[in-house]
């Protein structure tokens, strides 16, 4: 592509506005400049403080019961007994303290951990009239005479929890010690070929093992700091200019929308870049030379030419951060509304660049597939000195292509009329559904964050409540503050109307099979990507403890999500976005906004399936009950399936997999409930572009 | 005669609005504008003016009908069309951290004037607007009058034989409204096809050579001040509009005189 002149003047203009701005060119390059250093040794001063702290870190114990002396003896007597390997002087840990009443003060956090000693008659009759636990293993069992020693000690004070994992492990170690000298004192001969001596050494490659480390995080640093930096010029630069009439002017100028689309991005790019350098060569810096002494995971070595390396595999990351910035400023009527967008766009763009932290992740895989996911695995990969160059180059091919493709859609943005003309300011004020309708991506995006943010900041133990509050109230009130809001009529915007009593027929059969179906979307991607049985297993045990009576799963796994999430998206998501797509593109934005809502990579296929279904049920029936009826219906299932209570159906086999048939047969099904369905529709009012004479 | 360098013909533009539903903001116009005069675009707010001149300028796309600048299509050449006009409104904002100099220039660039003559055009234009004494300021920290100048200079800073003002003086004090008109009339007097859209019917009066009145879209007449005299018989400018506004529209006037006659 030749830079032509105009191209180079809206480069230099952004430049130079930019470097012009104190402020801006503060957030922008001077904080990113500093930050990972300021990183790099305020962590290397945590660490190394911990590190003392935790050397210094000893435990208060008291020692009661009728074996004091033994308790005394054992901890007391070290010199000759503790364990070769053992490192420092263990007794050293432990700081004996004199009282009355151990167990009170144990309550009280006046002590970290008791030590109960015991003979084993004692023990016995402590445990016979209750004022003893019996411990795990329970009377009698093996050594039934040997003397008792229980650790007390209270789990939800890291004090007393980590005093009583050492003090166990001390207590273990000099038992072992003694069983051998005892052995011995006796005349047994410990025969050395039938012991076992158990030892972990790690094998591998330091620059492995710190690459590794490195490389989880780098792209994610990067991504943050270029997308931070080069916000700073995008939301300034079309959305700032919509705002003040310049956009105009220069849309009226001799200039193609291609050669201002370009201009702007190489200004963004510019920076990014900037930044991105700036950072590798600090890292470089900070960590090749040394500057900042970061012990074990962190002291890596990086070469000049993996350094340049790194630069040529960010550069289509630097160009799609870059896009996706300058079209959010593109969509943006105001500087205000592009620095809304911005929180979601980088969660958006960092979100795909924490992949390479996840475990067992390789490139090639589809994960090759993901922009800015695929890169990020690269460089791991590239740090660890493993590199497979026809992946990369795919990786880098597969990136570079969304960055054109980001591009083309900014060029497209300005010259969509109803994004330039941000100066139609009257409906603005009054609310209303016009507003909505073009609000209504923000706001989803705002749920998106707020939803986000609570998943991942505020951890709810119980299932009910994060039910409740992260289900129920996160999507119960969205509908109601976009109601009040825009002062929409609440019947129209939440779809609240009574569809033809044939439709029901349709949802019973559609219900089955449409789990059927999502089953097989599930297998689809298994093959693709194979999913973690692990993850599968934590994801069934947080949607259905056991703790929990079914009837009270049904109504918070299935009632709660069946109504509020509908509410949402099958109402005013459906509602705002009706207009802008035709009923088949409708069905499927709806169905994966939906879908995205499911945080964890591997749901979203389904969910947004069982989305797109639902919205295509709300579409055709337009109203929303029948959406509902559903939903609530398809999670019970589940619920129940996971207990085993649905007659016939094995929990195992739906989640080893249905196998290829069923999932056919649930699709034809489904087909056919569809077709019930068609056959009573009353279709959503009001759905695609209106026509323009 | 020599061709229009502004030419319409059936320019239509209709937009879609959730309250009103399809509203014709300009409804089959027919214009013309040659070398050397200046054609004054005159109508109430919402006549459909500045619609009219976006789609001249490529900004907005026509949904039927044709315009042409130099003889370029709007839809076919729209690059070509903003290489050979000026486009000044009020709201036209400038850059505001660059300084004047760097604004003039950074327009001849953009609007692709040959570069070997970019300089030469630029001390031309600082000479010509009186811009010597801050042309090395940034803008912001220019006052509302040298800003007013700086945006005269950058839009014609390509030397383009169409202008288009839309507005110009709405948010003008009394002595800048009469300079910025004085030196529209000197761009006239160079040869250039000047459009300007106002709601003012002195300014129209004053400036242009040809009227044209817009309302609701349409066009109900244009012509020189005399041939609209002629033909309404009235005097003032102000009479002419709100005679053609009654033709066009009666029951909307009957109303309007009812409402007037009462107590
Ligand atoms: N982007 C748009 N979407 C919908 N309707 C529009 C849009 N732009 C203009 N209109 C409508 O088209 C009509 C003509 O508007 P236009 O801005 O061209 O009028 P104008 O003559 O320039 O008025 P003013 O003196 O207020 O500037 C108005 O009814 C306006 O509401
Ligand atoms: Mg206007």
């Amino acid at each position: 592509m030749r830079l032509t002149v105009p191209i180079r003047a809206v480069f230099g203009l952004e430049i130079r506005t930019l470097l012009r701005d104190p402020r801006t060119l503060l957030i922008s390059v001077v904080l990113p400049i500093v930050l990972i250093p300021a990183i790099l040794i305020a962590g290397d001063w945590i660490e190394s403080r911990e590190a003392r702290a935790t050397e210094a870190l000893s435990f208060r114990v008291a020692v009661e019961g009728d074996r004091v002396d033994l308790a005394r003896a054992l901890l007391l007597r070290v010199g000759d007994e503790t364990p070769p390997g053992a490192g420092r002087d263990p007794t050293s840990r432990f700081q004996f303290v004199d009282l009355e009443e151990p167990g009170e003060a144990l309550a009280d956090a006046r002590i970290d951990v008791v030590l109960h000693a015991m003979d084993y008659g004692t023990w016995m009759r402590g445990v016979e009239d209750g004022s003893v636990d019996p411990g795990p293993g329970g009377p009698p069992g093996e050594f039934d005479g040997a003397p008792r020693l229980q650790i007390l000690f209270h789990s939800d004070r890291t004090s007393s929890r980590e005093g009583a994992q050492a003090l166990r492990r001390h207590l273990l170690d000099i038992r072992e010690v003694r069983r051998d000298s005892i052995l011995l004192a006796a005349g047994f001969p410990v025969p050395t070929d039938e012991v076992l001596v158990v030892e972990s050494v790690n094998v591998a490659p330091p620059e492995a093992m710190e690459g590794a480390q490195l490389g989880r995080f780098l792209t994610l640093i990067l991504l943050g700091l270029m997308t931070l930096g080069g916000s700073a010029i995008a939301t300034d630069t079309l959305a700032g200019e919509k705002e003040r009439g310049t956009l105009n002017t220069l849309l009226t100028s001799a200039a193609r929308r291609q050669e201002i689309i370009t201009g702007k991005l190489l200004a963004i790019m510019a920076v990014a870049f900037a930044i991105a350098l700036i950072q590798i060569l600090n890292l470089w810096l900070f960590l090749g030379l040394g500057i900042v002494d970061v012990g074990g995971a962190l002291a890596v070595r990086i070469p000049p030419e993996a350094a340049l390396l790194l630069l040529v595999l960010y550069l289509p990351a630097v160009a799609l951060v870059s896009g996706v910035l300058l079209l959010t400023s593109a969509y943006a009527r105001s500087y205000k509304e592009a620095q809304l967008y911005l929180t979601p766009v980088l969660l958006a763009l960092v979100l795909p660049a924490a992949v390479p932290m996840l475990p067992g992740i390789s490139l090639q895989s589809a994960i090759l597939l993901v922009p800015i996911a695929n890169l990020g695995v690269a460089v791991r990969d590239l740090l660890m000195g493993d590199i497979h160059i026809p992946s990369v180059m795919t990786a880098w091919a597969v990136t570079a292509l969304a960055a054109t493709w980001v591009t083309r859609r900014c060029v497209l943005a300005i010259q969509d009329e109803n994004l330039l003309l941000g100066d139609r300011s009257q409906e603005e004020h009054t609310g209303g559904e016009g507003l909505f309708r073009k609000q209504v991506l923000v706001w989803v995006l705002v749920l998106w964050g707020v939803k986000i943010l609570w998943d991942f900041n505020i951890p709810v133990q119980d299932l009910r409540w994060a039910s409740l509050l992260g289900v129920g109230l996160v999507f119960g009130l969205f509908p109601l503050v976009v109601i009040r809001r825009f002062r929409l009529e609440p019947r129209r915007a939440l779809a609240l109307r009574m569809p033809h009593p044939g439709v029901w027929a349709g949802v019973l059969l559609g219900v089955p099979a449409g789990i059927l179906t999502v089953l097989g979307v599930f297998q689809l991607v298994d093959t693709v990507v194979p999913v973690p049985t692990e993850m599968m297993e934590s994801l069934g045990q947080a949607l259905t403890p056991e703790a929990i009576p079914v009837w009270q799963l049904l109504i918070f796994v299935a009632l709660v999500p069946g109504i509020t999430e509908e509410l949402t998206f099958r109402g005013v998501v459906l509602y705002g976005l009706r207009r802008r797509f035709g009923p088949v593109a409708l069905a499927l934005v709806v169905g994966l906004i939906f879908g995205i809502f499911h945080f964890s990579l591997f749901r979203i296929p389904t969910t947004a399936t069982l989305g797109v279904i639902l919205t295509a049920v709300t579409l055709l029936t337009g109203s929303i009950l029948p959406a509902m009826v559903w939903h609530t219906l398809n999670n019970a299932a589940a619920v129940l399936a996971s207990r085993d209570m649905l007659p016939g159906i094995d929990s195992e086999w739906l989640a080893e997999g249905v196998g290829w048939g069923w999932s056919v047969s649930g699709l034809v099904a489904l087909g056919v409930a569809f077709a019930v369905i068609w056959r009573f529709r009353t279709p959503y009012p009001e759905v695609g572009p209106p026509r323009v004479g | 005669m020599t061709d229009p360098f502004v030419e319409t013909r059936n320019l239509t533009k209709t937009f879609y609005e959730e309250s009103r539903g399809e509203v014709r903001a300009v409804d089959s116009v027919d214009l013309t504008c040659r070398s050397g005069e200046i054609l004054g675009l005159l109508g109430a707010n919402g006549a459909g003016k500045t619609t009219t001149l976006r789609m001249l300028s490529t900004v907005l796309r026509p949904t039927s009908g044709e315009a042409w600048v130099m003889g370029h299509e709007v839809r076919k050449d729209p690059e070509r069309v903003r290489e050979n006009l000026g486009f000044y409104s009020a709201s036209t904002a400038l850059y505001p951290k660059i300084t004047a100099r760097e604004t003039l220039r950074f327009f001849a660039q953009v609007n692709r004037f040959p570069r070997e003559r970019i300089e030469a055009r630029i001390e031309e234009l600082i000479d010509r607007f009186g811009i010597g004494d801050f042309a090395n300021s940034r803008v912001e920290k220019l006052s509302s009058g040298m800003k007013q100048k700086v945006s005269i200079a950058r839009t014609v800073a390509h030397d383009p034989p169409v202008l288009i003002f839309d507005e110009p003086t709405v948010a003008l004090d009394v002595l800048n409204a009469i300079e910025l008109r004085q030196i529209i009339g000197r761009l006239r007097d160079e040869g250039k096809a000047i459009l300007f859209s106002t709601h003012i019917m002195s300014e129209a009066e004053q400036l242009c050579d040809r009227i044209a009145i817009i309302h609701q879209g349409r066009i109900l007449a244009v012509g020189t001040l005399d041939e609209l005299r002629k033909s309404t018989g009235h005097h003032y400018l102000e009479e002419i509009f709100v005679h053609f506004a009654r033709v066009r529209d009666p029951s909307e006037a009957e109303v309007e005189s009812l409402r007037r006659d009462r107590p």
